[in-house]
């Protein structure tokens, strides 16, 4: 049963791991994703949406770009997986995947010194016109060794983990499990400051606080946040772009008139 | 002379190359490398037009030598290259017809004086707007137990970044290199980021005030309950705080994520031993 179970989780790593490798990035490495198939598959649901929901959360902000940032997608599947295995609280998924992240950090850097080798390996390739093997290494040797350094740690930690954690997570003060929650609201905000800090500048950020505003006086849900501020956009952007080159066009006097009889035509 | 491979190369139905550079596209970070980034993903991505363009033997060196013009350091946000993949079969295409008044050099100088501006765009446009929206929504649903948040957040990534993926390859290579000027022309980067700017911004602003709450349990007395006072003045007072002190920490550029993340497991076993904030 365990073993069943930990092959289905490391089957779940493994569309985790090529998301953002061969499906240009779609979302579903993420712990919201990863986390409610994994309770889907693994027999609880509920379990698998909250843990998803609050991992999510509190790396909601923590945007992947090339090398920087932190990946805590492998270690949200883990604890999810560990929580729905062994029905320990959510707050055990949360303290699964810090040490779980730490470790990821330092895999990917053996295997990033592997795949700059893959990278020789093509030039040899296509030095000696051997275009297959150079073809063969980005897209097959690739893939196999990411996944190959995401399905190791996620089995041996799942299957090796839950024994582990289930032994620990009775003695476990509630102190410290409502302490490492609070934790990771305090995180999600660290992830909120660091997509703030890419996009936001002395011009825009006004609209920053007008969604703040609105959602905190309002008590709308973020649907229609997200739908107010993408009508807001347009609204905006109709009125700096669209409206510029119509009044231009109405300046002009005549040459608008001549437009007009040509769209009745 | 090519004769050959460019007709073979202009026989392939459209479609059948958007395909190529739509996948090609979507696997840019196979072998993503500190070397030289996303540089055998984007050979691998234009190895199906440079295979059609010099099918004979003895064009093999024009083949090794496109095939590591493609090698060079590359990094853009995945959805974006099919645009930079579209303008260089196209403009591979030119040079295998014209290779003597067709200087190669500029395949390269166009991807590399698109890479920047893209990744820019396209990382606030996927990572910064789409993805915040589709993630947060997910997680609202999420909270309230429903498995509709995360199959509407998966819908919304795919149905977004698929039909950008395939168009952005569609525009490269049809309009090949003149697409770049219209686009400096039309002040195209500018508009997107306009819109994703305040989009991305407006939920984010709504985020910190509604996913995560931050409250306070300190009271004095029987009389005075701070957080009803916070409330009185601006809700979700202390969400905002959080915000923007974290975004000084972030600013700042002194520490490191994994320390940050560390330090607020430890100031959240604290403070909510010594009942100052609760969740």
């Amino acid at each position: 049963m365990r073993l069943i179970q930990t092959l289905i989780v490391v089957l779940i790593s493994v569309m985790m791991r090529l998301d953002s490798r061969m499906f240009g990035r779609l979302n579903f490495e993420r712990p919201l994703l990863t986390c409610t198939i994994c309770g889907l598959l693994l027999g609880n649901l509920q379990v698998g949406l909250q843990v998803g929901a609050t991992m999510e959360l509190a790396t909601l902000g923590m945007m992947s770009i090339g090398a920087s940032g932190i990946d805590m997608n492998m270690g949200s599947l883990v604890g999810c997986a560990i929580c729905i295995m062994t029905g320990a609280d959510i707050e055990t998924a949360l303290t699964v995947a810090v040490p779980m992240t730490l470790l990821a950090t330092v895999l990917d850097t053996f295997a990033s010194i592997i795949r700059i080798n893959f990278t020789h390996m093509c030039d040899d390739a296509v030095d000696k016109g051997d275009f297959a093997k150079a073809k063969r290494v980005d897209i097959v040797y690739g893939p196999a060794l990411y996944v190959l350094f995401t399905i190791i740690p996620v089995f041996l930690s799942v299957y090796f983990g839950a024994d582990f954690v289930q032994s620990i997570a009775s003695t476990v003060p509630t102190w410290v499990t409502s302490g490492v929650s609070l934790g990771a609201n305090i995180i999600a905000f660290f992830g909120f400051a660091m997509l703030l800090s890419t996009m936001v500048n002395k011009n825009t950020v006004v609209y920053f606080f007008a969604g703040f505003l609105l959602a905190a006086y309002s008590g709308l849900g973020l649907t229609a946040i997200a739908l107010i501020g993408i009508v807001l956009a347009i609204i905006l952007y109709t009125v700096k772009y669209v409206g510029v080159s119509n009044r231009v066009a109405a300046e002009t006097g005549a040459s608008s008139l001549d437009d007009l009889e040509d769209l009745d035509n | 002379m090519s004769q050959k491979g460019l007709e073979a190369q202009r026989n392939t139905p459209l479609n059948k190359k958007l395909k190529e550079i739509f996948w090609g596209a979507w696997c840019m970070q196979t072998n993503w490398n500190y070397e030289r980034q996303m540089n055998t993903a984007y050979m691998y991505a234009m190895s199906h037009t440079i295979d059609r363009l010099y099918p004979e033997q003895e064009e093999i060196e024009k083949k090794k030598e496109a095939y590591r013009r493609h090698l060079e350091f590359f990094n853009i946000t995945p959805q974006c290259a099919a645009l930079t993949l579209g303008i260089s079969a196209a403009m591979e295409e030119e040079y295998a017809a014209d290779p003597e008044h067709f200087d190669p050099s500029v395949i390269n100088a166009v991807k590399v004086a698109l890479m920047g501006p893209l990744s820019g765009i396209g990382d606030s446009l996927f990572q910064g707007t789409i993805r915040i929206i589709a993630m947060s929504i997910g997680i609202s649903l999420a909270q309230q137990g429903s498995i509709l948040g995360p199959i509407l957040a998966a819908l919304i990534s795919i149905f977004t970044s698929a039909p950008i993926t395939w168009y952005l390859g569609k525009l490269g290579y049809t309009k090949g290199q003149d697409f770049v000027k219209q686009m400096s022309e039309s002040n195209l980067m500018e508009k997107v980021m306009f819109v994703c700017s305040i989009a991305g911004l407006f939920v984010i602003g709504g985020m910190s005030a509604s996913l995560s709450n931050l409250t306070t349990p300190v009271t004095f007395g029987e009389a005075f309950v701070l957080q009803d006072v916070l409330d009185g003045i601006l809700p979700k007072a202390i969400p905002l705080a959080m915000t923007w002190l974290m975004y000084y920490i972030v600013k700042s550029g002194k520490v490191k994520p994994m320390t940050v993340i560390i330090c607020c497991f430890i100031a959240g076993i604290i403070l909510n031993y010594f009942g100052i904030l609760a969740a």
